[in-house]
């Protein structure tokens, strides 16, 4: 499939034309990450046979710990519950990788579900990135330790939010995005916004891979 | 606008996080079919409306989507703890069933 | 440059002389200084009349220096940009700052209600309640024309340009007030290390110290000790701190509400639009110290309203705050020993200062220094009357009792163009009581306090004046202590101050116990007193309604409308409640205080609203082809969040032409829809069918691979509450669809059915339907335009027949091809990755253009979906709704073993009787006619009201492929009504009535077009 067929959550807000190489001018920058792929998991984090064969079809520990992270290379892995997680790769991996967990699950109570067109990451940076959040959500930001994961309110919204290259990742669905980014720019607006070079937002995830 | 703690993220997260879920412990009856009008009369309308201490049930909206029990004191809106689904039945079994 | 006639030059002052300005006034230009409030501008020219009272008209003047202020209510700007009921005390001036009074009408001079205030004997309490009680009909005029007299201001009624937000805090110690007491609580807090936000309504920190620089703390003057406070606060990296903030709500579990004002202060032109001009801050505090301070209450007495007339405190910080006399012959009058201070720096500062005391027996140091700064003192005397039209002029002084309250004798006529005065302090308690704390009254301060350690377990704790602490060093030694014990049950280690807390400050003396100061003649025979200036409640009112028997403080507040308005009572509470305890015979401690509720003071809509408005009001949802839409013209209507395309109108067109244009075009061609918005979940284990055998009312086990089914879901009432079609992919994989607005409401429902009373069935739910974009290709053309796209998967009708789905590539893309119909012609419904959504949807367009395939939104889905009788769960069901009641009993597995949801509940005799309301198709006589959806159905066209109801018209269209006008009703009994039966006995036969019209119609089966059903499987 050409990628010249797909279409980002936020496409629509054509940002690459807007997008400058973030510098201090201003107080907050975002981009929109990359297409990836996103797949739900779903298993039982008591079930060793589970949690050793997810890991091992990831290539990365599935992350038991609550609120944790995983990552190893561009496979990220969210702990959402103690039988969800959402297991982010590169969109070029996504077949491999269903089929790699379902292979490895074959006959243990899982779910593999692909939700690729369902998501999009947005990578929140820049000194006033915090403030955003407090605007924009309930969670206290001074608990979000780097590795750990937490799912909480975006305005009237929800969102994942991690930490991510000194700044934030936040990976919401498709049918918000349009919510959340008029959201974030309206409560990033009095630091100072731009849109982040989307080149950046990919060094960021080759830095953090 | 109060506190609630997760037990499965294992974190205090502002109410906004969450949704109501009812009152606890109102299961459904084994065998609905054989059950009488007033046994389902029951089950599917009476509940406690306790001025107090209650259990009750809140899903965590936009954290781990799971359902959890909760005590909490509906004139103060004190809470006394929250447990797991399994746990809080054995927290509120160890009170008596009631409180 | 020359100052303004009440205007001095004090070197301590908080204003910034270098900077004049100008401001307007009612369309007067005043002369300003940078720091002054317009209260003080005012006040700087000789101002003294700004209001006429609320009820009786009278005249009005500025009483306080902040949000207590009763009287000087002004509308500041015009415009969009206009803010009614702003306190002249609390509005920073800027240049070119306009405003206007708010009361008074028609004119200022001449009032509407002068009438009243000179017959104010014939306006007691409860008079509008009793004077235009009748006729009833006539209130909604009265309350127009009182309201208008009343003369609160306007409210803007253009768009605000303004924009606001909120933001959320998370603190160990939060600190409400930056008064001296507040800033040692910062500071304890601050120095252990915790995360310290201290808030103050303010423009600067400081509170009371900055009405009292001649005070001395620790051998610093206090203008000093401030200074060096706050330095060490902001050194200090954890703390923030946050003025001209408000903290106006205490909830649950230490959540504080504070409204803060961002730009306010600047100049119109100044304002950046980019910044908000108010933020609504909600703070998560583990520890609250309210450091909320005190406010001075007045004495009652006759004509105690005039303007010119102030509080003691108030007088104290216009004059060290703004360098403002509010008179230069001043008269004051106290109970306590707090007017002193500010007594002698008013004559040292040049005014001429009369202080009389209700005391016989004073302080010896106040009394020495009084002396010697050249105050005349009258030791045991009280105010009888003031004197004075729109302005004070003179006083009546009166010998007191030495106990009890009462004249013993005449005094003095005192000539004054100001009084000031003081009957004790109030503490602010009002955040300790909202969340259910309440104030003791006590006996030797006279006042209504909040426990410095009443709410410890709550982790709230109370410092300075508002916990009774009124004396400078006391307050400081005590804020100390109990912020120690508040770091302490954070596990934090007291650390050492440098600040030291002495002062010269004479040791308090006790105050006279006295609110109403007597004039010697019984009550409602002297000058009126008030209470309330706001709501112009006098003593006498109280005393009536007490006398008309009301007991309770809630009650006699309601009736007299003490403590109502926009100051809530700040000056007035205490004194209500000491006046009413007096005339019920009882301790004011056994009448209590009212309750306080959020909000402390004002608060904007903006603020409240915050970023919640316009474009992010609430979240809007758009699918993947949303662009696809707007480029082809489409209108759109709101599904839950979702903005879904109603109609696609061609130029010209209106709703109703562009709606046939779609239906035609679908049923005799091709057309299509953006289905994307049905909510999907994907279901997988090894109970899937149990699972779905539970929660859906049909039956699972035997549906195959590749099959698909329409099934209701019922709650555990037995009514509808959700339909779709849920999918086999393989035997333990199932993909169910929900309604569009029902999504969220299925998901969580069957996981807490899950989680909660089946966990041991083996099977997990994720939702998927932002994941899926779906197009649904509907018509006789379909198949055609499909294949175009579609190499992969045999279309034809035997292999791939009516309710199967087929995995394959559509447009290049791997697709879910589901042959289901909500239409009833033959259509495909094709899901793609939402990534590809937008690319399917073009290429089914342009695969579509030689059958000019038509895009068609919800109207025409509607239209063609009532033409074959297919419901809407929500529209033609209320919850009250059966599948029985629908006439869906094809829809019901009875067999099955499991008693799935709802099940049970058809026995329930009410469920199970045969009358119920039904679901029903109607047709009209006139064909032409289209039947308002809502209409009642009676059975007479004829009826003396109250009328029968039978039901309701719950859709109804015009068809195009049937040249005439459809519905669907319920209708008690439809279903006998319709058969053979019913149409003999002429039971058919009903009227919907809707707009004062009764519209003949016969109950008819509800599939209009194709009741056998056959195109949708060609
Ligand atoms: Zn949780």
């Amino acid at each position: 499939m050409s990628k010249s067929l797909m279409q980002s959550p936020l496409h629509h807000f054509d940002l690459a034309k807007q997008a400058v190489k973030p510098d201090g001018r201003h107080g907050v920058w975002a981009g929109e990450l990359p297409l990836a792929g996103y797949i739900a998991l779903r298993g039982d984090s008591a079930t060793p046979a589970f949690v050793e064969a997810a890991s091992s079809a990831l290539g990365v520990p599935l992350p038991v710990t609550p609120c944790t992270l995983a990552q190893s290379g561009a496979v990220k892995v969210a702990w959402i519950s103690p039988d969800e997680w959402l297991v982010v790769c590169p969109r070029e991996k996504l077949g491999a990788t269903i089929a790699a967990l379902e292979r490895a699950l074959e006959g243990i109570r899982s779910q593999v579900v692909d939700n690729s067109g369902g998501y999009t990451q947005v990578l929140l940076t820049g000194a006033n990135a915090s403030d955003v959040l407090a605007h924009c959500t309930v969670y206290d930001i001074a608990h979000l330790d780097p590795g750990k994961v937490v799912g909480t309110t975006f305005g009237k919204s929800a969102t994942l939010l991690h930490r991510q290259d000194r700044g934030f990742c936040l990976i919401f669905r498709r049918s918000f995005a349009d919510y959340l980014w008029r959201f974030m720019v309206r409560a990033a607006t009095p630091y100072g916004f731009g849109v982040a070079l989307r080149e950046d937002a990919s060094a960021a995830e080759r830095e953090t891979a | 606008m109060f506190l609630l703690s997760c037990p499965h993220c294992g974190e205090k997260r502002e109410e906004e996080e969450f949704a109501y879920g009812g009152e606890a412990f109102i299961a459904r009856p084994a065998d609905p079919e054989t059950l009488d009008d007033e046994g389902w009369g029951d089950y599917l309308f009476k509940r406690k409306n306790t001025k107090g201490w209650h259990w009750e049930m809140w899903g965590h909206q936009t954290g781990c989507r799971k359902f959890f029990i909760v005590k909490r004191n509906t004139a103060s809106h004190a809470i006394a703890g929250s447990w797991t689904l399994a746990e809080g039945r054995k927290a509120y079994d160890a009170e008596g069933g009631a409180a | 440059m020359k100052l303004s006639s009440h205007r001095l030059k004090i070197a301590t002052a908080r204003i910034d002389y270098d900077r004049p300005l100008s401001i307007s006034f009612d369309g007067k230009s005043f002369p300003a200084f940078a720091g002054d409030t317009l209260a003080s501008a005012l006040l700087a020219s000789g101002t003294r009349m700004l209001a006429r009272s609320f009820k009786y008209g009278r005249p009005r003047g500025i009483i306080g220096a902040g949000p207590e202020e009763p009287n000087a209510l002004v509308q500041l700007e015009q415009g969009p940009q206009t803010v009614p009921n702003l306190k002249a005390t609390q509005v920073e001036v800027y240049s070119g700052l306009t405003a206007r009074r708010t009361t008074g009408w028609p004119s200022l001079g001449v009032d509407a209600k002068s009438l009243g205030g000179r017959f104010s004997r014939f306006m007691p309490a409860g008079f509008y309640y009793k004077t235009f009680k009748y006729p009833a009909a006539l209130w909604p005029r009265y309350e127009h024309i009182i309201r208008h007299a009343a003369g609160y201001g306007s409210a803007p009624v253009e768009n605000d340009p303004d924009i606001y937000d909120h933001m959320h805090h998370h603190v160990q110690v939060l600190v409400v007030g930056g008064g001296a007491s507040g800033l040692v609580a910062a500071l304890t807090a601050g120095q252990a290390g915790l995360r310290v936000l201290l808030l103050d309504e303010q423009n600067e920190l400081g509170g009371w110290l900055l009405s009292q620089p001649n005070a001395n703390i620790g051998g610093k003057t206090a203008p000093a000790w401030l200074k060096a406070a706050i330095d060490e606060l902001k050194s200090l990296p954890n703390v923030r701190i946050l003025t001209r903030t408000s903290a106006f709500a205490l909830h649950d579990m230490n959540m504080i509400q504070a409204a803060q004002s961002l730009q306010d202060n600047l100049p119109l032109a100044h304002r950046s639009t980019d910044q908000p001009r108010q933020r609504l801050h909600r703070i998560r505090a583990d520890r609250v110290i309210l450091a909320s301070g005190a406010i001075e209450r007045p004495l009652v007495y006759g004509n105690n309203d005039l303007p010119g007339i102030f509080t003691a405190s108030a007088m104290t910080t216009y004059l060290n705050r703004y360098g403002v006399a509010c008179g230069h012959n001043v008269l004051l009058l106290t109970s306590n020993d707090h007017v002193y201070q500010g007594a002698i720096d008013m004559a040292r500062a040049g005014i001429k200062v009369t202080l009389a005391d209700t005391r016989a027996d004073i302080n010896a140091t106040w009394e020495q220094r009084a002396a010697a700064a050249g105050i005349a003192l009258y030791k045991g005397y009280g105010i009888a009357q003031a004197h004075g039209g729109r302005s004070v002029h003179s006083a009546q002084l009166a010998k007191l009792d030495a106990r009890d309250n009462r004249v013993t004798g005449s005094g003095p006529l005192i000539s004054c163009d100001a009084i000031g005065s003081s009957g004790g302090l109030s503490p602010t308690v009002h955040l300790f009581c909202h969340d259910g704390g309440r104030p003791h009254w006590d006996e030797a301060l006279l006042a209504y306090v909040a426990p410095a350690l009443g709410r410890e377990k709550a982790g709230i704790y109370v410092v300075g004046a508002a916990c009774g602490e009124f004396g400078l060093a006391s307050s400081l030694q005590q804020s100390r202590g109990v912020s120690n014990k508040a770091v302490a049950s954070l596990g934090k280690a007291e650390v050492a101050t440098a600040l030291d807390f002495g002062s010269d400050e004479p040791a308090v003396t006790p105050a006279r116990r006295i609110f109403r100061v007597p004039d010697g003649k019984k009550e409602g025979y002297g000058a009126k007193a008030f209470v309330d200036y706001q709501n112009d409640v006098a003593v006498t009112d109280i005393q009536l309604a007490v006398r008309e028997n009301y007991k309770s403080i809630e009650h006699i507040k309601r009736y007299t409308a003490l403590g109502f308005g926009t100051d809530q009572g700040k000056l007035s509470n205490v004194n209500g409640f000491a006046i009413a305890a007096d005339a019920l015979g009882q301790h004011i401690s056994e009448v209590g205080t009212t309750t306080y509720r959020p909000a402390y003071s004002p608060v904007t809509f903006g603020t409240l609203a915050g970023a919640h408005e316009g474009d992010t009001f609430e979240p809007k949802r758009y699918t993947a082809m949303h662009a696809s839409h707007v480029a082809r013209g489409a209108l759109f209507e709101p599904v839950g969040q979702w903005l879904r395309p109603w109609y696609f109108p061609k130029a010209r067109e209106d709703m109703h032409a562009a709606v046939r244009r779609e239906c035609l075009a679908t049923r005799r061609s091709v057309g299509m829809m953006d289905a994307s918005t049905l909510g999907k979940i994907d279901i997988r284990g090894k109970d899937v069918r149990e699972f779905l055998n539970r929660v859906y009312a049909n039956a699972w086990t035997n549906l195959a691979p590749g099959k698909c089914r329409y099934g209701l879901m019922l709650d555990e009432n037995g009514m509808v509450f959700d339909d779709g079609v849920t999918s086999c992919i393989s035997d333990n994989h199932f993909v169910m669809t929900t309604t569009t607005g029902g999504a969220a409401r299925v998901m969580t429902w069957l996981e807490k059915w899950h989680q909660t009373e089946w966990p041991d069935l083996d099977v997990y739910l994720t939702s998927v339907t932002d994941h899926w974009a779906t197009a649904a290709v509907v018509g006789p053309n379909s198949r055609k335009v499909l294949q175009k796209v579609c190499s992969d998967i045999d279309l034809s009708s035997d292999a791939f027949k009516f309710m199967d789905w087929r995995a394959g590539t559509v447009a290049g893309v791997p697709a879910r091809v589901f042959r289901i119909s909500f239409s009833g012609e033959l259509a495909f419904e094709v899901n793609v990755d939402a990534t590809h959504g937008h690319h399917v949807w073009e290429a089914l367009m342009e695969a579509g253009r030689e059958f000019d395939i038509t895009p068609y939104g919800t109207e025409t889905m509607h239209v063609l979906r009532a033409e074959k009788g297919f419901i809407i769960v929500g529209q033609d069901t209320d919850g009250s709704m059966t599948p029985f009641d629908l006439d869906m009993g094809w829809a019901v597995g009875m067999k099955k073993p499991y008693s799935f949801i709802g099940k049970r509940s058809f026995k329930r005799s009410d469920t199970a009787r045969s009358d119920r309301k039904q679901l029903v198709g109607l047709l009209t006589d006139d064909p032409a006619e289209v039947l308002r959806e809502g209409a009642q159905i009676i059975e007479q066209a004829d009826f003396k009201p109250p009328a029968k109801m039978l039901g309701h018209v719950t859709s109804s269209y015009h068809s195009p492929e049937l040249g005439r006008s459809i519905a669907m009703a319920v209708v008690r009994d439809g279903i006998a009504r319709k058969s053979p039966d019913g149409q003999k006995a002429g039971r058919d036969i009903v009227y919907a009535w809707a707009g004062g019209r009764a519209v003949r119609a016969k109950i008819v089966p509800y599939v209009f077009v194709d009741p056998k059903g056959e195109r949708q499987n060609v």
